[in-house]
């Protein structure tokens, strides 16, 4: 074989696996992005109809007062702040360890036309140990499960 | 003693500068005496470091809590070996544990390389310095372990009861050893670049550190996975997490370097790509530190926002873009001798690795990058899921796994019809009654079983390719099979060994195959007394029982334990609340054997004694620590030095 079509062999062999794994990166972004908003971004974007069929994520603070625990059925009702705008949620499953009023927490589901959001996914972390001297301690000294990392 | 501490890094940085001025002077205009004079500062720099670190260790074990991270990260109750451990928990540590091992690994290479690379010692020297330099920076002028409070408080903060486990004493150190082990190939390189001198010796003399380098930083991050399993208890080992990723990446990137050098040993090839290799592996060492140190990427681990962050990408950036200016200024004097010759080859299959693995790491580095890309375009952060990465990752390791066991086969520069019947012959057939058998066997699952099938196929290939060697040995020194086989391997440890490390990631995809594709779980509500079933486990709830002491309450569910009937043992899962500072934690029970893993988390309690709790079976788990055994040996046996070691050579 020539090294010109050698070199034509190679290319579009390349190309076909370049192509490959943009078709894998490509077809597996669908359906689990997830858009991170704020409580307030969140709210603002009601009246935007396709934010109800978008995987959504929510970082707010627990409010005080505002967790309802179901343990039998395992339901678990509270309410996030971000400031002044307050988030219901609702969410099934475990109720994590660090979870409880003034915690921050990471909620994963979806909002509905009523108002309240559906997690599918609850991450609690409390304020961290590791905080740089200007946002230096909150009340929780305990941190989130964080490995010493590198 | 802390004064004694930050005296030291001062002076270190100060010498350390000298160190890379020195040497680089010394090698541009070949002064010896100058270059003589930098690398004994690198040793200075190293007695130095040594100092600040012991000191730091000292604080710990005197519990002076008066030292601003000796309070953070201990305290009077904590055990002795975590109150060691506690050194590498937080950032100020970390960073002077890197510091320390980039000097000392400095120190080694100046030891090794005493009477050769004469040439490029100075540059490798320098630049070694100064990467050293930059961590320097950081510990004396932003993130000083030796900081104090007015006052000295009575107790300290203790150390995060998540981070109290054996797993956790190990894990970073051994990812550090990885990452700053990959500090010198890359001076080494660089300082190749520099002097001109491109042909393979800087590949030589670097590979028992390359080999190092990547074995413990994989080793690093199955601790990490091993970690999670155990003590976050979540049921899982793996949430690609941005700070997983972050380690994972320069391991996937650094096992394309550790292929594609044996290339441009064997056959002279890929000059260029193996300097852009080691290149994006060491950067991505230092991106996936800055990763973990700033606040981009909110991960269940980070320490939070911190100005750090911002020097790691500066430092990175001028890294990167130095590096590959000087690459591209040599570019001409990096031509490779060799082409590649045909499609079906052993070096295709190389060639093919890497593509693979750097499309691994892309994909992991997309996924991971994604958020901070979306907000720059689109404003807003979107996030992707563990879905995304398995759903691009496990094709892609399919096929790693698939050339894996096709390179051994396959012949240099073109192979021939002869040369693929003869050798794929018996493992293809091995492969495909065994895929048969798996299906008789009920394994549906597609991917499962293309992965179990190919992990036998590459068993397959590795077995005869240590069977056909022995044999091959026999005849010609009529030694027994024994002794044949180990001779072989002592005369071959390179290629041996990397098949039993090959042995070991079969194992590995084996036990992560089973335990994502089979797994079963299940969420329930027990009254102290009730029993429950899953999968051939019933588990019985004996009880609930609350201790206390001064600083925490313990929870435990006990439950017995039977297999089919046959009482095997006991189970024990609590929660642990801890009094100061307020935390609880969840300890798992773990029943593991070869088959499966049995999991049982305690979830939450009432008052009345009943529980919930969600177990799960994790079929062949194992298997995942078992691989990383033998990739140990197999790794160790690839790194044992011959008994002749010729002058000027490795």
């Amino acid at each position: 074989m020539t090294g010109q079509r050698k070199h034509v062999r190679f290319a579009i062999g390349g190309l076909l696996i370049l192509g490959a794994l943009v078709y894998l990166v490509y077809s597996g972004m669908q359906g689990t992005m997830v858009y991170y908003l704020t409580v307030s971004e969140l709210k603002a974007k009601a009246t935007d109809d396709s934010l109800y069929q978008k995987g959504l994520r929510i970082s707010g603070k627990v409010v005080g007062n505002s967790i309802e625990w179901e343990p039998k059925s395992r339901e678990l009702k509270f309410q996030i702040a971000e400031g002044a705008t307050v988030l219901p949620v609702y969410y099934r499953g475990t109720r994590p360890d660090m979870f409880k009023d003034g915690a921050d927490v990471v909620v994963e589901g979806k909002y509905t036309q009523e108002g309240t959001f559906l997690a599918t996914t609850l991450l609690t972390s409390c304020p961290s140990k590791y905080e740089p001297a200007d946002g230096k301690g909150s009340s929780s000294a305990a941190s989130s499960p964080s490995p010493s990392d590198t | 003693m802390t004064e004694t501490g930050r005296i030291s890094l001062i002076l270190a940085l100060i010498v350390a500068a000298y160190a890379a001025i020195a040497a680089g002077y010394g090698g541009t205009e070949k002064k010896r005496n100058v270059i003589a004079s930098g690398e004994n500062a690198v040793y200075a720099v190293w007695a130095l470091l040594t100092i600040a670190s012991l000191g730091l260790i000292y604080a710990f074990l005197t519990r002076d809590f008066q030292v601003e991270y000796v309070f953070n990260y201990s305290s009077r109750s904590l055990p002795f070996f975590y109150s060691l451990s506690a050194f590498w928990a937080g950032q100020e540590g970390s960073l002077l544990l890197w510091a320390w091992l980039l000097a000392s690994f400095s120190g080694l290479v100046l030891i090794q390389n005493r009477h050769q690379n004469r040439e490029v010692i100075p540059y490798a020297t320098s630049i070694l310095m100064l990467v050293l330099l930059f961590f320097l920076v950081l510990l004396v002028f932003i993130t000083d372990p030796f900081a104090r409070t007015p006052n000295r408080p009575p107790d300290g903060r203790g150390l995060n009861p998540l981070l109290q486990n054996p797993g956790m004493i190990f894990h970073p150190p051994t990812l550090f050893l990885g990452y700053v082990g990959f500090t010198i190939p890359f001076a080494f390189a660089l300082a190749a670049l520099v002097t001109g001198q491109l042909g393979d010796v800087w590949i030589r003399s670097t590979r028992r550190w390359t080999l190092f380098s990547w074995f413990t930083l994989g080793i690093g991050v199955l601790l990490g996975a091993q970690w999670a399993y155990v003590e976050l208890g979540w049921g899982g080992y793996w949430a690609w997490d941005p700070v997983e990723n972050a380690s994972l990446m320069p391991w996937l990137v650094g096992t394309a370097f550790l292929h594609s050098v044996m290339l441009q040993e064997k056959r002279d090839m890929l000059k260029v790509w193996n300097m852009v290799l080691i290149i994006l592996t060491f950067g991505l060492c230092i991106f996936g530190t800055f990763i973990t140190r700033s606040g981009l990427i909110s991960s269940v681990h980070s320490f939070g926002e911190s100005s750090v962050g911002s020097f790691f990408l500066g430092f990175l950036i001028l890294l990167l873009g130095l590096s590959f200016l000087l690459l591209f200024s040599r570019l001409d004097a990096l031509k490779s001798t060799n082409r590649l010759d045909s499609v079906l080859s052993r070096e295709c299959s190389f060639l093919l690795n890497n593509l693979i693995l750097l499309g691994a790491a892309f994909s992991v580095f997309w996924g991971t990058m994604f958020p901070i890309i979306s907000e720059a375009i689109k404003g807003v952060k979107i996030t992707m899921g563990p879905s995304f990465f398995n759903q691009v990752n496990v094709p892609i390791g399919l096929t790693l796994l698939a050339i894996t066991g096709i390179c051994p086969l396959i012949a240099w520069r073109k192979a021939s019809s002869r040369n693929l019947q003869k050798n794929f012959l018996v493992p293809l057939l091995a492969s495909g009654v065994g895929g048969v058998f798996l299906m008789v066997l009920g394994i549906r699952h597609f991917y499962a079983w293309l992965s179990f099938t190919i992990s036998l196929f590459v068993i397959v290939t590795i077995t005869m390719e240590f069977y056909q060697g022995t044999r091959a040995r026999c005849r010609l020194t009529g030694e027994s099979a024994f002794r044949a086989f180990l001779t072989m391997i002592g005369r071959n440890r390179r290629r041996y060994g990397g098949y039993i490390v090959h042995i070991g990631m079969v194992f590995i995809f084996v036990g992560i195959t089973g335990s994502s594709a089979y797994k079963v779980e299940k969420e329930v509500t027990l009254s102290q007394g009730q029993s429950f079933q899953i999968q051939d486990y019933t588990l019985q709830f004996e009880s609930l029982q609350s201790e206390s002491d001064s600083h925490r309450e313990v929870v435990t569910a006990l439950f017995s334990v039977r297999n089919d009937g046959e009482k095997i043992g006991l189970l024990k899962t609590q929660k642990r609340f801890y009094r100061a500072p307020e935390q609880v934690t969840t300890e798992v029970a773990i029943r593991s054997n070869l088959k499966e893993d049995l999991y049982a988390i305690l979830e939450g309690y009432d008052r009345d004694g009943n529980a919930t709790f969600k177990f799960f079976v994790n079929p062949l788990l194992s298997w995942m620590w078992i691989g990383g055994g033998v990739i140990t040996l197999g790794a160790l046996i690839s790194f044992w030095p011959e008994r002749r070691r010729r002058k000027g050579q490795e």
